[in-house]
This record gives C-alpha cells, sequence and structure tokens, in this order.
C-alpha cells in the first residue's frame, strides 16, 4: 500500500489534459443516428490525436498504454466531461479485443484499424428471450453450409444494434450439445440479407437497444473466430483485457453526482436537517468507498494477469449505489428535482436501473460471490 | 492521486506475523472463559505481544519507532478486530503518537507502561493495570494519566467480555485524532471480515432439507451482501490510510472510513447472527460476541454527527 508518483505519470496526465481540454466535444445527441455519427466522429478525432484504443497493444495500433496510464487517461477524460463511449464500447471493449486474442491475422487486419478510427463499429449478439441469465443455454442456430453459416433465430437487449456495422454472435453450431459447448462465435455482418433489426424502446424512453432476427442469414465460415464448436472459450478471453480502469469514468461521475445533490439539499430552503444529512453523507461514504474499490481493482491489475471473480464486488456495488444515489435526488429535494438548474434527475433515475440488469443482475453477481469468491455450493438441489 | 492498495511484501510480512500469533494465543474462543475477559488473556501474553514490535510500527525512528505508517498501523488494527482483541492493545499503538514525553513514549512502545482507551470522557475499558488511559472527547483525544482520573467501579456494560469503569468529574481536553478514527474503523472493518467469514463457515456446514444452507440464495446473497460490505469499509480504510497526511482531506477519508466500517460491522454482526439462526440467539455461539464489541467501539472516537458534518461540508 503506497503513494505511486512519478515524473512520467505526470507529464503523461497533462498531456492527456492538454489534448482533452482542445478535443473533448460537447452536446452529445442522446438517440438515434446523430448519436451514432458523434460517437464515431469522436472516435476519429481520437485516433488522429494517438489516443485511440488506449488500452490495445501497439502493434495492433493501440496506444499500449501500461495500468495506471489508463487509469489517468480515464479520470482526466471523466473531468474532462468527456462523452461515452457509446456505439464505439463494444468494438473498443469486448470485439477489438476478442480478435486481438483469439482472432487470425486476416481477421485482425481487416476488423481491428476500422474499430480505431472510427469508421465501423460493432454490437454484440449473446443474450436471447430465453437465455438472459443463463447465457449457455442460448438457441440461436448456425448450420454450416459450403463455405457459409446459415443463422437462424434472434438476439435480443442488444445495445446500439440498430446502429452497428458488425456484431459479436454466439450462435449453437452444434445442437447434440449443450450448455457452454457446441458454441460458435463469428463476426456477424449487420447489413445481410434476412436480418432484422427491431429497435425496443427503454423505461428512459429512448431506444438504446434492439432484437435482431435472423432468417437464414448467411455469414461466411471464415468469420468465425477460434475454432467452431469453441465459442464460448472465444468469448472468455477477452477477461485478461480487463484491469479495472473501464469504470474509472462511472465512478468519478457517480461522486459528482453526490456533491451536486449535497449543494443543492443544502442551498434549498429551510437547508437540510440531520436525518438528510445523514443519507447524504452515507452516499458520499459510499462513493469514497466505490473509488477506493476501484482503486484496489486497478491495483490488482497491475499484480495479477488474470482477474479474479472480485470484479463482481465492485460491479454489485456500483449497481446498487448508483440506484440509490439517483433516487436520492427525489427523496431529498421533493418536487424541486423534477427540473433543477437544467439538470435532469429524472432522465438519470431512470436510466440508471440499467446497471443493477444489464452484464449480470445483482442476483446473478451475489450467486457468483458467494459461490466464487466466498467458496459456498452451489444449488440448491431438488429437494 | 495514484494509490496501490495491495500490500508490498514487508506490510504482508508485519500482518502474517500479527495474525499468526492472534490465532495461536487470542482466538476468539478465549472470550468463552471469563478468566480471559478484561484484557487478562491480553495481559498473559504481554511480553510476546511486546516482542512483535508493534506499539512504535508507525512513529518515525528518531522517535523511536520503526519509521512505518498508517498502512501498517491499519493492517495490524483490522487483524485485532478480527479476533476481538481487547482494546487496550489497540490503545497502545496509539498512545504514543499522542505525547511529546520521551520518556512516557519509550515506555509505551517497549510496552512497559500500558494504556487503554476512555470513551466519551466516561468509560475507561479494560484499564486495570494500564498506566495511561487514551481519553476521547469532542474534537479528538488525550492521554491522561490514570494516576490523575477518579475511577469508580460499574455494573458493567453492553459487552460482558469487557471491564468497564467510569471516570467522575471529566477528563480535560482534547487535541484532533483522525489517526485514531482511522484505527477505529480498520478494528471494526476486521469484525465486519470475522463476521462474514464465520457466517460463510457455518453455511457451507449446516445442512437442512438435505443441503447445506449456503447453497440457498436466502443465505448466499446474505452472505454476498455482508462480503460486499465488509470490502467497502476494507478499501474504503487502506485508501484512508495510505493517503494520510498527503495532500487529501484526512478527515473526509477518515470520516467515509469509520462510517462504512460502522454499518459493515453492525450489519456483518447482525446477519451472522441470522444465517446462525436458534445457535445464534445462545450465548453459547460467538456470534454476538461480534455484534457488542461493534458497538462498544463505534462509541470511541467521533459521534454520527461530527463525521456527517465532514461529509457533508460543500466547498
Amino acid at each position: 500500500m503506497k503513494i505511486v508518483e512519478s515524473a512520467q505519470l505526470k507529464q503523461f496526465r497533462e498531456q492527456c489534459r492538454d489534448w482533452l481540454a482542445d478535443n473533448v466535444p460537447k452536446d452529445r445527441p442522446d438517440d438515434g443516428e446523430a448519436m451514432r455519427d458523434f460517437d464515431l466522429a469522436w472516435q476519429a478525432r481520437q485516433f488522429e490525436g494517438g489516443w485511440a484504443g488506449i488500452n490495445w497493444p501497439t502493434e495492433y495500433g493501440g496506444r499500449g498504454a501500461s495500468v495506471l496510464e489508463q487509469l489517468i487517461w480515464h479520470e482526466e477524460y471523466a473531468l474532462a466531461g468527456g462523452p461515452p463511449s457509446g456505439c464505439m464500447f463494444v468494438a473498443l471493449s469486448h470485439a477489438g479485443p476478442t480478435l486481438i486474442v483469439s482472432g487470425n491475422e486476416e481477421q485482425k487486419s481487416r476488423y481491428l484499424p476500422t474499430i480505431l478510427n472510427g469508421t465501423e463499429n460493432w454490437c454484440q449478439g449473446f443474450s436471447e428471450p430465453g437465455a438472459g441469465s443463463d447465457l449457455a443455454s442460448l438457441k440461436c442456430k448456425g448450420e454450416i453450409d459450403g463455405d457459409d453459416l446459415v443463422i437462424n433465430g434472434t438476439k435480443i437487449w442488444t445495445t446500439y444494434a440498430q446502429h452497428a456495422r458488425w456484431q459479436e454472435l454466439l450462435v449453437r453450431t452444434d445442437p447434440g450439445e449443450t450448455r457452454h459447448r457446441g458454441l460458435t462465435w463469428i463476426i456477424g455482418d449487420m447489413q445481410a440479407p434476412g436480418l432484422e433489426v427491431r429497435p425496443i424502446r427503454t423505461m428512459a424512453g429512448l431506444e438504446h437497444f434492439a432484437q435482431c432476427f435472423y432468417d437464414d442469414v448467411r455469414i461466411p465460415l471464415k468469420n468465425v473466430v477460434g475454432e467452431v464448436n469453441q465459442g464460448w472459450k472465444t468469448a472468455m478471453t477477452t477477461l485478461g483485457f480487463e484491469r479495472g480502469t473501464g469504470t474509472v469514468a462511472h465512478q468519478i461521475e457517480l461522486a459528482t453526482r453526490v456533491d451536486r445533490v449535497i449543494e443543492a439539499v443544502k442551498s434549498a430552503p429551510g437547508g437540510a436537517d440531520e436525518a438528510q444529512l445523514e443519507m447524504l453523507a452515507v452516499l458520499k461514504s459510499e462513493v469514497m468507498a466505490l473509488r477506493s474499490m476501484t482503486a484496489a481493482s486497478i491495483s490488482r491489475g497491475m499484480h495479477e494477469t488474470v482477474p479474479g471473480a472480485e470484479g463482481n464486488i465492485v460491479a454489485l456495488y456500483f449497481g446498487e449505489l448508483t440506484r440509490r444515489v439517483n433516487a436520492a435526488a427525489f427523496d431529498l429535494l421533493g418536487p424541486h428535482s423534477l427540473e433543477r438548474a437544467g439538470y435532469n434527475y429524472p432522465a438519470h433515475f431512470l436510466e440508471c436501473f440499467k446497471w443493477a440488469i444489464g452484464g449480470g443482475t445483482s442476483e446473478i453477481r451475489r450467486n457468483t460471490i458467494g459461490e466464487r469468491v466466498l467458496g459456498l455450493p452451489k444449488g440448491p438441489k431438488a429437494v | 492521486m495514484i494509490v496501490d492498495l495491495i500490500p508490498d511484501e514487508d506490510q504482508s510480512a508485519i500482518e502474517d506475523t500479527i495474525v499468526s500469533f492472534l490465532s495461536d494465543m487470542l482466538p476468539v474462543e478465549r472470550l468463552r472463559d471469563a478468566a480471559s475477559h478484561g484484557g487478562a488473556a491480553e495481559s498473559a501474553v504481554w511480553s510476546q505481544l511486546c516482542e512483535l514490535g508493534l506499539f512504535g510500527l508507525g512513529l518515525p525512528e528518531e522517535q523511536g519507532g520503526l519509521g512505518l505508517g498508517l498502512p501498517e498501523e491499519v493492517l495490524v488494527a483490522r487483524a485485532l478486530g478480527r479476533n476481538l482483541v481487547s482494546p487496550g492493545v489497540l490503545a497502545q499503538l496509539c498512545a504514543p503518537h499522542l505525547t511529546s514525553d520521551e520518556s512516557v513514549r519509550d515506555a509505551l512502545i517497549a510496552g512497559e507502561a500500558r494504556a487503554a482507551f476512555a470513551i466519551d470522557q466516561a468509560y475507561v475499558l479494560d484499564g486495570e493495570g494500564a498506566d495511561w488511559i487514551v481519553v476521547f472527547g469532542p474534537g479528538g483525544a488525550s492521554l491522561r494519566a490514570r494516576g490523575e482520573l477518579t475511577l469508580a467501579a460499574t455494573h458493567g456494560g453492553l459487552d460482558h467480555t469487557m471491564h468497564f469503569e467510569r471516570i467522575e468529574g471529566g477528563a480535560g481536553n482534547t487535541q484532533p485524532a483522525l489517526r485514531l478514527e482511522v484505527l477505529i474503523a480498520a478494528y471494526l472493518t476486521g469484525i465486519a471480515q470475522a463476521a462474514t467469514d464465520m457466517a460463510v463457515e457455518y453455511a457451507k456446514t449446516r445442512e437442512q432439507f438435505g443441503q447445506p444452507i449456503g447453497a440457498f440464495q436466502a443465505i448466499k446473497h446474505s452472505c454476498a451482501d455482508m462480503a460486499t460490505r465488509a470490502s467497502a469499509a476494507d478499501t474504503q480504510t487502506l485508501y484512508a490510510a495510505t493517503v494520510f497526511g498527503a495532500g487529501e482531506d484526512d478527515a473526509v477519508e477518515a470520516a467515509a472510513a469509520r462510517t462504512l466500517a460502522k454499518r459493515a460491522a453492525f450489519e456483518n454482526a447482525k446477519a451472522n447472527i441470522q444465517t446462525h439462526g436458534g445457535m445464534g440467539f445462545t450465548a453459547e455461539c460467538d456470534a454476538h460476541l461480534f455484534l457488542k464489541r461493534a458497538m462498544v467501539m463505534d462509541m470511541l472516537g467521533s459521534d454520527s454527527r461530527a463525521r456527517r458534518a465532514a461529509l457533508t461540508a460543500t466547498a
């Protein structure tokens, strides 16, 4: 346990800060093609500035930043008010890293450059209507026919599917196998005939995800990443890429939100009573703990090659805390929370429900913590 | 500020030393025997405890210490909490920081003079045999000679494994003691971790409906929440200790650590009792000891009103 400081890191921080101050774009549209164009243009600008793929190895065109440099970049990014990676998120954080680890040379040279320079983006195709928390039960079918894989079935909760060029698609290619066996990870073409994308409106009022329907969609077999029927292995290879730095921006944003609520409650007519201050003090403590837990994850990332299941503790804490923080404004400010100083509390409150559902619900995370961190038995068995 | 929160080799060695000493010499089970209450078990192994060299850990070498810092002391305090060690041992760790008198400091570091805590200028904890009392009061703490205080017997307290004496007629001024706040948070975090471990262990072995109760999500999720609360309190305490005195707002960092450590210790101690069912409600089961100790330890140092003020202060 120690403070980490060096002249080199300090210089790197200044470099990040200067470039971000000059380049961070403002007023990101919150939906539609305008949002997609904004996200891709911002990616292109980062590419020109030499910042694209901050955690990608330099041999694939990335910045190749160390864990600490990544942390500094994400901190400065959040402090500069940088926009979410949005429509580029899956490409940068999942599809790209998967190709880097498991793709062949042809796939890498075809797909990685267009991610970094912001010309092509990706979506994920894992979840299905019948395979949510229980992802390994997925049924979307892939049948080999000549040089193609023919896809039939459906995928759901596909974030920004209607805006994506490519898809990381996980399908069942061996109908005789169950669970994690017999799956294949393939690069899906979002412009292929037979694919229909129907946007889904969320409770927050935005069309940020969609359901995809595949009717004899033909994908060339050369798009398979890893081996046919070994797709689960391919999907898991990106785990080693995660060093805990990806959540830094969310953590800083949430901390800023708590400070904003404290300010608003204390400046409201009549000020704050002790019960309100207690609620705020606990939230403030919790966002500070989230910062410390993020720092601890990153510390582990500096010392270990593959992260353990402890990451679920931070993810559970973030998912639950973000709901408490965003609900607090309504408890503490009452009707003033509907609109205050141009800040849209309702939008943030409604949107934040996704954090305890997407990418693993709080309930699944508690199972994982119980079984893989604490060593409790799986179950229960039928009685 | 960038921090590495993983203990380095030397820090791990210090932690391993104290953890293994406590597991051999002062296991929680000792408290089932009344003869070990009130700090008696600690007194019985006092010379070996002093040989570990814990009491000058965070003091500069020119003051007779080891020249380490609050992170090392926090690892020790957390281990003390896990084993419900008499708070006098934690007081001994704190006391050398509260005096400028060289001979007093040397005696405390060597363990030749003994220290104990007092709550809110009113109750001395496990103070028999102590020469110096770390008295908490509004605004911080001060070190007072036991002989200067007027003490009276009490008819007990919340935690029957501890000895309480009442201070009559006040105990003078105090000075800010943020370092002690972080150490109390570490002790409470240790309680939160130990309660989690005890609940998890029981959930793995206790069977109902033909399987370990930990297979049921009602229990599993409760254990996951315990681990999460303990993790939040622990990492915040380690963070506060690591950046202490380095330019961050120590008062806010310490207040956050205390707030979370209190909640984690209380909630986890209660969840541990609940996990043990009927056994958890008995005197025979150790589960209640963690709750009682957490409640007493949280009476030391700052109160929640002071922490609220620090945490909600706006620029």
